[in-house]
């Protein structure tokens, strides 16, 4: 009999477990089971409204604008019918109260059991957001940017570009950026500059100076044979004399505090005067220009670092193994900042070697990133031993052609960082908040 | 003895029903649980594929104006970001409701998304993606079967109340059981003007715009219209956002039997087949040469109408034959261009005209896409909805998705 007693026990014990279990175990009403994606559907709804902007410009009409009644009427076609919906127009301000309500109307008295919202801000046709960026050299020295454009100079490696059509795409790239931006228009003026003359009054000093004729750099008239400062940029002892002009720019760059650019390719590997070298070509058929070879790069390291002038035509330049290269993490990052989207990965085939940093350079920014001993792109400041101060500063971007100049604006852009100042969105009558509520009528 | 044998007994006969009784009661509970946490996983799954269609545009970007097939499945408009669709990724689909058909000079089966007579869509099988490529590039294979239907949200009906002088035509605006009143409508008339027997014929186009009333209607009264006339009217209404599209055709005689059917060819080259009917629906003698003359027209971002001439060089005028004489019997016809809009096909055949329309894209005519598979005795099937624009048209895209493994619960 006590065995019984003890199983009646049991079942009394489980009753009891099984009771609670199921107080406990309460199962969902039948339209959580299967839900619609409310918030999608609330959110994709007002989407579709706004397609053609007539959300946003009914939002800001008056409360009695007769677009309020087409609006509610656009709302009840495209919905299906069991839909009953809610929308509150919100004024954005600052302030103590971040929100007003502006508008509020739906189809039924209430959302039933549940309902579910999605939020969208516009803004008025009226006013126009805009982003001003802070201009380098703003608030230091500095700030004028130099972009080569000179019309008796012949670029190349720029391939279906030429270079007046490459600097007018970065004056419009930088131009925001910089308090000056100055074409040099020709040779001519490209000397004026390296004699420390201003061409319209701005500051010389920590310039930039982008080269957009590619591996080819615009040489004055002045440096070549026969003429006054011959002496700066010819060597008639080595095999490409004009090597000695890429040294007097690397003196120019150190001694004014440049940053000197080179778009695309091997760095300084011609020098181009359509007038000086009428009948020279580059051994490509490209006349105008002459062949300055490896050592252009060497020679301009070399006088930016003011080490006595001595002809290397070391290869410091070579291809990636495989060629391809990617963005480095900050500039990659830089890309949404600034808004500018080069493809993340190139071809590299002039790759400069970490061998040049013995001149005194340390990279500051790495464009692409570093593979082996190559430097695919990079901004480079030259510091003097034991000094703190940056003297000169050398951006190059290995590349293989044609160039995007896109990548030179976002190496300078992520280099200098200047910063980005947005228009308020929270301005009163700039924007407005909808907030569109959805439920299902019937059921549970 | 005997009393605590029997005393053993029953308790544990009362325990071992009792534990049965009980691991069933148990079982149940958790199987209900196990069933709803398997529908609600398969509704996430809804909206998450849903969405992976609707903001995807698959690859190569581009795949709805190429032959090939993409190596992933998305209909995002490449040249817009949220639920913008490619009205040409949408006419790659291969239909799952129209009856297809092959036609015997090429041999090659068309998916056929034509909505009755006059408004023609047919695609290649070859070149139309089916559903179970579209379920492999999705990763759903063997585990979930989806039927996704894209339904435009308003509907422009046109209806003929006078035949002619004037012909007067009524156009109804809605949403779903609700009259868009004073909504834009812009339209377009092409009228087939007849040049004789055995000639092309020519056409008048009429565009304007007009406004629908509360009860979303609008009366047009179009002048200079014979009740032997053929006529297309395309109408597009626009209202805060929404805009539907309509269209009606009036074709005489023998026109209705004997005509042109146009039937894409390549998307890449924007050719199109243009055949005789009967090479499709033989009702019988007499047959005649159909001549056609074709055009194009095209919505603006301001949706009006226009029309895009066309240049002789792309086939717009020729003639399409039933027997397999001497003469070609279809001809080619070039779309000068990739923005959607609607070829119209005037023609002349046995002393009758007509007119056969073709969107060029699938929402130059608001046509509805049904695309996927029927679910067969599903254990549970979920639906998910998104408001889409298709080149500005608004649609309504909804996904029927069901597993296909089963859940093995019993009860």
């Amino acid at each position: 009999m006590m065995r019984t007693i003890e199983i009646l026990l049991v079942i009394i014990i489980l009753t009891g477990a099984f009771i609670i279990s199921s107080l406990f175990a309460v199962l969902p009403s039948p339209r959580q089971v299967s839900p619609l994606n409310l918030p999608r559907l609330a959110l994709t709804t007002l989407q579709t409204l706004d397609g053609d902007y007539d959300l946003s410009a009914t939002v800001f009409k008056a409360n009695d604008d007769p677009a309020w009644a087409q609006l509610q009427i656009a709302l009840s076609a495209c919905l299906p019918p069991n839909m009953v919906y809610n929308l509150t127009v919100y004024e954005v301000q600052g302030g103590a109260q971040l929100y007003t309500v502006i508008k509020s109307f739906s189809n039924a008295e209430n959302l039933g059991v549940s309902s579910e919202s999605a939020s969208y801000l516009v803004a008025s046709s009226n006013v126009t957001f805009s982003v001003t960026p802070e201009k380098i050299g703003e608030h230091g020295s500095g700030g004028t940017l130099y972009i080569l454009n000179c019309s008796d100079a012949n670029g190349w490696w720029i391939t279906g570009y030429t270079a007046q059509s490459l600097a007018q795409d970065l004056y419009n790239l930088l131009c925001p950026y910089f308090k000056n931006t100055i074409m040099v228009q020709n040779t001519t003026q490209l000397d004026q500059m390296l004699n420390n003359q201003s061409l319209q009054g701005e500051t010389l000093q920590n310039a930039v100076v982008i080269n957009t004729f590619g591996e080819c750099v615009p040489i004055p008239k002045v440096y070549c044979k026969g003429y006054e400062r011959e002496n700066e940029g010819y060597d008639s002892s080595v095999t490409y004399p004009y090597t000695r002009y890429c040294y007097t720019l690397g003196q120019r760059t150190c001694q004014y505090n440049w940053t000197w650019v080179s778009i695309v390719g091997y760095p300084l590997y011609y020098a181009s005067n359509t007038e000086a070298f009428v009948n020279v070509d580059n051994t490509y058929g490209i006349y105008g220009m002459q062949k300055v070879y490896q050592g252009g790069i060497n020679a301009f390291l070399q006088g930016l670092d003011n080490q006595p002038y001595r002809y290397d035509d070391t290869e410091v330049a070579k291809p990636i193994p495989g060629g391809l290269v990617s963005l480095s993490s900050t500039v990659a990052l830089d890309c949404n900042y600034y808004g500018i989207y080069p493809s993340p990965n190139q071809t590299s085939t002039r790759a400069l070697s970490t061998s040049i940093l013995s001149n005194n350079l340390t990279v500051a920014l790495k464009v692409f990133d570093q593979v082996g001993n190559q430097i695919p792109g990079a901004v480079y400041n030259h510091i003097f031993r034991n000094n703190v101060n940056i003297t000169g500063s050398f951006l190059a971007l290995g590349l293989t052609r044609t160039p995007d100049i896109r990548l030179t604006a976002l190496g300078l852009l992520s280099y200098y960082k200047p910063r980005l100042h947005p228009s308020d969105y929270t301005a009163n009558g700039t924007s407005r908040l909808v907030v569109f509520q959805l439920g299902q009528a019937g059921g549970v | 003895m005997a009393g605590s044998t029997i005393d053993h007994i029953v308790a544990l006969t009362v325990f071992l029903a009792a534990l049965l009784l009980f691991i069933s009661l148990f079982n149940q509970t958790i199987q209900t649980a196990i069933l709803y946490q398997q529908h609600r996983h398969l509704a996430t799954v809804c909206s998450d594929l849903l969405d992976n269609m609707m903001l995807n545009s698959g690859y190569p970007l581009d795949w709805g104006k190429t032959n090939s097939t993409p190596t992933s499945f998305g209909l995002q408009d490449p040249e817009f970001t949220q639920y913008r669709l490619s009205p040409f990724s949408l006419m790659r689909l291969q239909s799952l409701t129209g009856k297809p058909f092959t036609y015997p000079r090429t041999g090659v089966t068309y998916s056929n998304m034509s909505i009755g007579f006059g408004n023609f869509l047919f695609v290649p099988y070859t070149k139309a993606i089916n559903y179970s490529t579209a379920a492999q590039l999705l990763g759903i294979t063997n585990t979930y079967g989806f039927n996704l239907t894209i339904t435009p949200i308003v509907t422009v009906s046109v209806e003929e109340t006078h035949a002619a002088n004037p012909l007067t035509l009524v156009v109804n605006v809605a949403g779903p059981g609700f009259p868009l009143s004073n909504a834009e409508v812009s339209y377009c008339f092409v009228k087939v003007v007849s040049n004789g027997p055995q000639k092309n014929p020519s056409y008048t186009s009429l565009f304007n715009t007009t406004y629908t009333n509360d009860a979303g209607s609008a009366v047009l009264y179009i002048p200079n219209v014979a009740a032997d006339n053929a006529y297309a009217f395309i109408a597009y209404a626009h209202m805060s956002g929404l805009v539907g599209i309509g269209y009606h055709e009036r074709v005489t005689g023998s026109a209705r039997t004997q005509y042109v059917l146009p039937l894409i060819d390549s998307f890449e080259d924007r050719r199109v087949l243009l055949v005789h009917s009967y090479n499709v629906h033989d009702f019988g003698p007499p047959e005649s040469s159909v001549f056609f003359n074709a055009t194009f027209v095209l919505l603006t971002e301001d949706f009006t109408l226009r029309e895009m001439p066309m240049e002789n060089s792309t086939g717009k005028l020729g003639k399409v034959v039933y027997g397999e004489g001497t003469e070609k019997t279809y001809q080619n016809l070039t779309i000068p261009t990739y923005n959607p809009g609607i070829l119209i096909i005037t023609y002349h055949s046995n002393n009758d005209d007509g007119v056969v329309l073709m969107p060029w894209g699938m929402s130059s005519m608001a046509f509805p896409v049904t695309f996927g598979s029927t679910a067969s005795n599903p254990e549970w099937v979920v639906t998910d909805i998104r408001q889409v624009l298709v080149n500005g048209i608004a649609y309504q895209a909804k996904l029927l998705l069901w597993s296909l493994k089963g859940y093995g619960v019993i009860g």
